[in-house]
């Protein structure tokens, strides 16, 4: 095996390192262009005890977004979630602390309510929420239980204790034994009075018989006035039937009323045709018969409404960037200068077109073969344009925390990686362009740190591997504008009045 | 009595000294980082030698650092039943901390050493002075590159110590001890954040800073003879040891 050089061994052992971190932060970093993209909803709790920000919120388990911030408003928490864009939930949700582990991680627990509710829009707020019932509020709940119980069992021992008490208790288990021994004495002593009352009775019951036998003819005539009565109810009860039917013929105006057949009819005719109107609109004839029921109406309408809806994101991910970037080459002590337009149609993939002012000017290259005599020379002519500008135009796409890019770099093809980190501020990218068989490609090493909005500074290495003394250190800065700033800017500007 | 007193002052006044030498060493290396000619092929030796040759010994401390941690976490957490915490547990040690500052010891024994060694021969031999008749700066010659590698490397080899004690942490949890591979991971992927390893890498950074600057500062102040170079060499591996630990402590109470 041949003995690797000492870049290559070097530059082996960088790229796996870099290869390891980006594999590590793809396994433990969220989705970054996912970060930003999902709707706020607002919950008020009136504990938002143990909860923290970043918490996951979620619908059976399936994690859907995250706390976004917790603050007090009018004595109550107010939580924002952050859902996930393709989560619709419906209005009559609920939202719940939970508790997770046995560690107590608190979460977000959304319990949807029935189907037909419409969804939430973002920004709308939560109405049915209940805090965590934690170990303070069941130990409060407990505590009053107890105060009750204790309440009654003193209340008890009133009643009960002290010497009042277990005197007077005392008299009445005295009582109700003494009334036992009286009730066994009065028995025992009154024997034989209690067997004569018995006899008593049994004396009675005879007699009563006797007199049913003896005037049972009494009796009799009893019962069959009883009998006259009731025949006499039931003529009352014939006259009344009579009446009724008397109605039921129509006799009377009362029965006319009730007895007319056209009345009836005609009500018979309003509920038929009522009917009649009801099915040709189920049928689907008629304006509004269509329009309920035509299943391609409905479509249509829904089509339409998403179409629009896409437009409408589509025009809010869109995004354009104006952007200036000077680096101060330390090398030749010159400033190199890009004008650049980024046109992002998605939040993870964008074009890149610049300008670049490069102060050692753009070299063009004239190969001129000469023949003479079976021996031909190759004269190179290289003119550089010490003013001339270069273009780059490159298309981006990004993974994760990485971005990848390709096409024109300063007027020649090239390739770039980019890595992110700490929420975008910092960007440490690598170029490699300009690969002319004759000579080191351009290698190019940046890092871009943007501490706000508009500004940042960039910082590394310029063509690093060149055979022709170019390579440099450079630190340098720049302002980037998005569209959004610019139309800012624009709509500021005083327009010329007459 | 006095000369008790005398004795501390003096002391006090060399520490201070030489801390001092030590920071303007570092700002004149740090001046001649951004001042022609540029030696490239000089920094990349150096991290050939500082990053690329060290990764073998990073390799074995790395692993057999994750899979004791495996062992020592799995019977602690077994106690009560948390075994699924080890792979979180091993994770956030090796990167946070065990990666960083294993690694900077590794390197400091291995490449520390060399610097002052190196430098401190080069001083008692009077190659230095050579340097200097040539015009040519042995701080941008000679310490610039050590300490530009040492800062560069030491975060890549740390990321490697982390991610192969990570690997032996699996191999022991998973494969020894049965801890279910899917719960091993997604704890991981739970409990550990993408800025514990970016802050271990910073902390790393400043370690390699460090032990690279100690290391060139007792060879580039040597006197003595070979002697010197021997006491040089073993100044500078004790007070790199000593000062990374210290100043681990004061990165992490700052960054987490």
């Amino acid at each position: 095996m041949a003995k690797l050089s000492v870049e290559a061994k070097v530059g082996f052992f960088v790229i796996i390192g870099i290869i390891i971190l980006s594999y590590m932060s793809m396994k433990l970093g969220k989705l970054s262009f996912k970060r930003d993209s999902g709707y706020i909803l607002k919950v008020f709790f009136d504990s938002a005890s143990g909860l923290a920000e970043d918490v996951p919120v979620e619908i059976a388990g399936v994690e859907v977004g995250r706390v976004q911030t917790i603050s007090l408003m009018n004595g109550k928490a107010l939580v924002i979630l952050k859902i996930n864009s393709d989560t619709k939930i419906s209005k009559n949700v609920k939202a719940i602390i939970r508790t997770k582990g046995i560690l107590g991680d608190k979460y977000i627990e959304l319990v949807q309510g029935t189907e037909q509710a419409p969804f939430m829009k973002p920004g709308d707020q939560i109405l049915n929420a209940s805090p965590a019932t934690d170990i303070d509020t069941l130990m409060k709940v407990l505590e009053e239980v107890a105060i009750n119980i204790n309440k009654l069992t003193g209340s008890f021992a009133n009643v009960m204790g002290g010497e009042e008490g277990e005197a007077s208790l005392r008299t009445i288990f005295e009582n109700v034994k003494e009334m036992v021994e009286t009730l066994n004495l009065t028995v025992q002593k009154n024997n034989t009075n209690v067997t004569q009352i018995i006899s008593n009775l049994s004396d009675f019951s005879k007699k009563l018989k006797n007199i049913s036998d003896t005037h049972s003819d009494d009796i009799r005539s009893i019962i069959t006035n009883i009998h006259g009565a009731s025949e006499e109810i039931e003529q009352l009860i014939s006259g009344i039937n009579k009446i009724t039917t008397k109605l039921n013929q129509g006799k009377g105006s009362l029965g006319k009323l009730i007895n007319e057949e056209e009345t009836v009819n005609n009500l018979n005719d309003m509920l038929a045709d009522l009917k009649n109107i009801t099915e040709k609109i189920n049928s689907g004839k008629g304006t509004i018969g269509k329009l309920i029921k035509e299943d391609e109406t409905a479509d249509r309408i829904n089509t339409t409404l998403s179409g629009i809806n896409d437009y409408i994101r589509k025009q809010e991910t869109f995004r354009t960037y104006l952007n200036y970037r000077g680096e101060y080459l330390f090398n030749s002590g010159d400033v190199k200068s890009y004008l650049s337009l980024r046109i992002q149609p998605k939040e993870d993939k964008y074009y890149l077109f610049n300008v670049v002012d490069d102060p050692r000017g753009k070299d063009s290259i004239t190969d001129i073969t000469r023949t003479i005599n079976d021996s031909t020379t190759t004269e190179r002519i290289v003119e550089t344009e010490r003013d001339g500008l270069k273009f780059s135009a490159q298309i981006a796409k990004r993974y994760y925390d990485i971005g990848f890019r390709g096409g024109l770099f300063e007027s020649t093809g090239g390739i770039g990686i980019d890595y992110y980190f700490f929420d975008d501020h910092l960007m440490l990218s690598m170029e490699a362009f300009d690969f002319d068989p004759d000579r080191n490609f351009h290698l190019k090493f940046k890092a871009d740190y943007t501490p706000f909005n508009y500004i940042y500074i960039t910082s590394g290495l310029d063509d690093f591997i060149s055979d022709e003394g170019n390579e440099s250190f450079f630190i340098g800065a720049g302002i980037n504008f998005s569209d959004e700033d610019i139309k800012t800017i624009l709509s500021n500007i005083p327009l010329p009045t007459n | 009595m006095i000369r008790f007193f005398e004795f501390t002052g003096k002391k006090f006044i060399s520490i201070v000294e030489e801390f001092g030498k030590v920071m303007l060493l570092f700002l004149s290396a740090f001046l001649w980082m951004f001042r022609k000619p540029f030696r490239f092929r000089v920094i990349i030796k150096q991290m050939e030698f500082v990053g690329a040759d060290s990764v073998s010994v990073i390799l074995i401390t790395g692993a057999f650092t994750g899979m004791v941690l495996a062992l020592q976490t799995y019977y602690g957490f077994r106690m009560f039943g948390g075994e699924s915490l080890v792979g979180a547990t091993v994770t956030l040690s090796m990167t946070r901390e065990i990666g960083p500052v294993f690694t900077a010891l590794m390197v400091t024994g291995r490449a520390g050493s060399a610097m002052a060694a190196e430098i401190g021969t080069m001083r008692v031999t009077e190659q230095i002075d050579a340097l200097y008749t040539m015009s040519v700066s042995p701080i941008q010659y000679l310490i610039m590159p050590r300490i530009l590698a040492a800062a560069l490397m030491l975060p890549i080899l740390t990321i490697i110590s982390d991610f192969i004690g990570i690997v032996g942490g699996y191999l022991v949890g998973v494969e020894f001890m049965k801890i279910n591979s899917g719960i091993f991971m997604s704890k991981i992927i739970e409990f550990v954040d993408l800025a514990d390893i970016f802050n271990g890498l910073i902390k790393s950074a400043c370690f390699g800073l460090i032990l690279s600057l100690i290391g060139c500062y007792k060879g580039f102040y040597t006197k003595g003879g070979a002697a010197g170079v021997g006491k040089a060499t073993t100044q500078s591996v004790v007070y790199s040891s000593i000062t990374i630990l210290i100043s681990d402590y004061f990165l992490t109470a700052a960054m987490f």
